[in-house]
């Protein structure tokens, strides 16, 4: 729009100071910054940061939490609140932002409230952006020059790595900016055994503490806090070596524990819980074995978890299982006790209704070997997955309500686990198509963000399988593969600009992007996540492991 | 004579009267509470202190256009806004003023609390901002730059990730 000049004379003369330079007057700069806030609250996200280069005025304005915030609701929890099934009150007609509503606090990730300070939503929109974009940087922290045997255990909780060892004992990384070992101690205790499984508490009721249980080789267990404060490690339990076996897998919500071992033994412990005051640094009391289970049709890989709520203690195992007409699929127990111990219900539930087809009415050879479908024909994947022999899974990972697997033949697989007061069940299974190669390790989030990582490193994918597949707007994407995106690692430190593409899920094929120098590099099948990284376990050629941190802030 | 062909007088804060139909005037939540807490436009004139004659004429001029549009819903907020800059034909003409008047009818439908108008006078601006360069908004608007080159390239390399999508 041209600018004349204009008649001074018709105007008012309550504002002389504006009417000084009539042919240079900044009259953008000259509105309320409510005003202004307003005008920018009409622009898309790439004009917000354009104009947030113009001045130090603009630069704050254009980078106001709210104008973000709104830019993040349209942009990331509106569509997801219609992709939901079932929430309906969040409608675009009134297109009001239940922000503090039930709905929206489900919808909405929870951590950015929590935390109790200003959210910043530019960074929240960012992560989220780069999440979405695969745009991430790429550290590596190196574990170990050679191979300890067994490998090291890892997990990733809250912006922090354990790690536990034979050798180096139990360690704590910061996956955060600066990524410094926060902490490490010898794992003690009578047991000489290497780790074999670990778990940290899922419930964390002290910000300031977090609990670590670590599972033996020979059948002990240790308990152990991270201070962060002080930023030790507090070694509080050893539980003798038992006859049972190796612990394969262990899940804690403190005071209760659950570990599982080799022969399938599960069992159900509780500690003492102490007050701050009565607290001894030294240790804590011997915990009763709540309960204790053995099963004969739970076979690795598996996942435990623990759930507990006023009257009961839910203790979930799921787990890989061999059937002999379509090979392997996936199971889900879940004992409930009371919280002492006694045991109220034990429900099975599997997969295995969706893939049993009596050899009669078989039309094709059983073992016959599906090709790849071109995306498009995937519409029908219920008959697909019907049709498709399951390989044993190499990997397994289970957050309620989303149970996904890994195959060695470059898919995943997607179960939607249902538990009520009624009823236990698994959906069918989605496969997930989009690598390239063998999947070796997945890891889904509660919010239906999953990674996965193939099994030479050198491709890793983040998936939104939020609400399955039930709806056909989300069959329709499962169709397209839409649902992943590949991971775009770029070096921070150059200026180079940010790699084009949109079309990252059909160019997989043909990008490496992960350091192509590195020769033979193996991923042991461990992955995991938090809301700014994921982390994965590498292992080269010459025995040397680190861990690649992926961030995406 | 019912409601809406009632007259009101107003006047600008160059001291000019200006009289017009109260369902016009009404359009202004400004006006129509002001009338509503006197019961009825009286005679005097209700004065518009921050507006003067050639703007208020022009505001006018849109609220005679839009007067049967329906009332505006006390409950939308920021948010719910659609975040669309189309504007309908005959308020994109209405807009084809100079930067000046532009920004005065903006000031004026804040102050006169005209919701529809003041939306349109931002969506206006954000389609003034839209695909230029920052250089070139500036230009435009007759903005100071402030920052050191570093200063300004440290903010590009910060924002490079929103830039495509």
């Amino acid at each position: 729009m041209g600018k004349r000049p204009r008649e001074e004379s018709e105007l008012d003369d309550s504002h002389p100071s504006k009417r000084t330079r009539p042919s240079s007057t900044d009259h953008l700069s000259r509105l309320s910054d409510e005003l202004i806030l307003r005008v920018l609250s009409y622009l898309p996200v790439p004009q917000l940061v354009t104009c947030q280069r113009l001045s130090n005025k603009y630069n704050l304005l254009a980078g106001d939490s709210q104008l973000w915030k709104s830019q993040y609701y349209n942009r990331f929890v509106r569509p997801r609140a219609s992709r939901l099934p079932g929430i309906k009150d969040v409608d675009d007609s009134s297109g009001t932002l239940h922000f503090a509503s039930k709905v929206s606090r489900w919808l909405d990730d929870e951590h950015l409230i929590k935390r109790g300070s200003k959210t910043n939503w530019k960074r929240q929109y960012k992560l989220r952006h780069n999440w979405s974009k695969g745009s991430c940087a790429v550290n590596e922290i190196e574990v170990a020059e050679h191979a300890p045997v067994p490998p090291v255990i890892v997990q990733l909780h809250d912006g922090i790595i354990y790690m536990a060892s034979k050798n180096d004992g139990l360690r704590a990384w910061s996956a955060k900016d600066e990524r410094r070992m926060l902490a490490q101690s010898p794992l003690g205790g009578s047991s000489h055994a290497p780790p074999t499984s670990m778990a940290i508490d899922a419930k964390e009721a002290e910000p300031a503490l977090s609990r670590v249980i670590i599972g033996f080789e020979d059948g002990a267990f240790g308990l152990y806090s991270l201070d962060h404060a002080a930023g030790r490690f507090l070694h509080q339990y050893s539980h003798e070596p038992s006859s049972n076996g190796v612990v394969s897998a262990v899940a804690l919500t403190y005071p209760y524990a659950v570990t599982m071992t080799a022969t399938q033994c599960l069992s159900l412990y509780r500690f003492k819980v102490r007050s701050r005051e009565e607290r001894r640094p030294e240790g804590t009391d011997a915990p009763v074995l709540l309960h204790s289970l053995k099963s004969q049709t739970v076979w690795p890989p598996l996942s435990t978890s623990l759930r507990t709520s006023n009257s009961d203690i839910v203790v979930s195992v799921a787990y890989a299982l061999p059937t002999y007409l379509s090979g392997w699929t996936v199971g889900i127990q879940e004992v409930r006790l009371d919280q002492t111990g006694r045991l109220l219900e034990t429900r099975l539930a599997s997969a295995i209704d969706q893939h049993y087809r009596p050899l009669a009415f078989s039309l094709q050879p059983i073992m016959h070997h599906l090709p790849s479908p071109a995306p498009g024909s995937l519409a029908t994947s219920t008959a697909t997955e019907l049709r498709h022999i399951h390989s044993k899974p190499t990997s397994l990972s289970y957050t309620h309500p989303y149970l996904l697997v890994s195959h060695p033949d470059n898919t995943l697989t997607l179960y939607l686990v249902t538990s009520t007061a009624e009823a236990l069940a698994i959906s069918a299974g989605s496969r997930l198509w989009g690598h390239t190669s063998s999947v070796s390790g997945a890891h889904v989030g509660g919010r239906g963000k999953a990674v996965s990582v193939s099994r030479r490193g050198d491709e890793l994918r983040v998936w939104e399988l939020e609400g399955g597949f039930a709806s056909s707007a989300a069959k329709k994407r499962l169709a397209t593969g839409d649902l992943s995106v590949q991971l775009r690692p770029e070096k921070r430190s150059t200026n180079e600009p940010a790699q084009a593409g949109l079309d990252l899920v059909n160019k997989a094929a043909s990008m490496n992007a992960l350091d192509e120098s590195s020769g033979l590099t193996l991923i042991r099948g461990w992955i995991g996540f938090d809301e700014e990284n994921v982390v994965v376990l590498k292992e080269q050629s010459q025995g040397r492991q680190a861990l690649v941190v992926y961030d995406f802030t | 004579m019912s409601e809406g062909e009632q007259k009101v007088k107003l006047l600008s804060s160059d001291q000019v009267e200006i009289e017009t139909e109260r369902k016009v005037a009404e359009r202004s939540m400004l006006i129509k509470n002001m009338i509503e807490d006197l019961g009825a436009p009286g005679e005097e004139p209700i004065p518009i202190m921050n507006v003067s004659e050639a703007v208020l004429r022009k505001v006018l001029e849109w609220c005679q256009h839009h007067k049967n549009d329906p009332a505006p819903t006390q409950d939308d907020d920021a948010d719910s806004r659609k975040k669309t800059t189309d504007i309908e034909d005959w308020d994109q003409k209405f807009m084809q003023v100079d930067q000046e008047m532009l920004f005065e009818i903006i000031l004026a439908a804040n102050y006169m609390d005209i919701k529809a108008l003041l939306d349109v006078g931002c969506k206006t601006v954000a389609n003034m901002i839209k695909g230029k360069s920052p250089e070139e908004i500036r230009k435009t608007f007759n903005i100071q730059n402030d920052f050191t080159p570093e200063e300004e390239d440290q903010i590009r390399r910060e924002n490079e990730w929103a830039e495509d999508r």
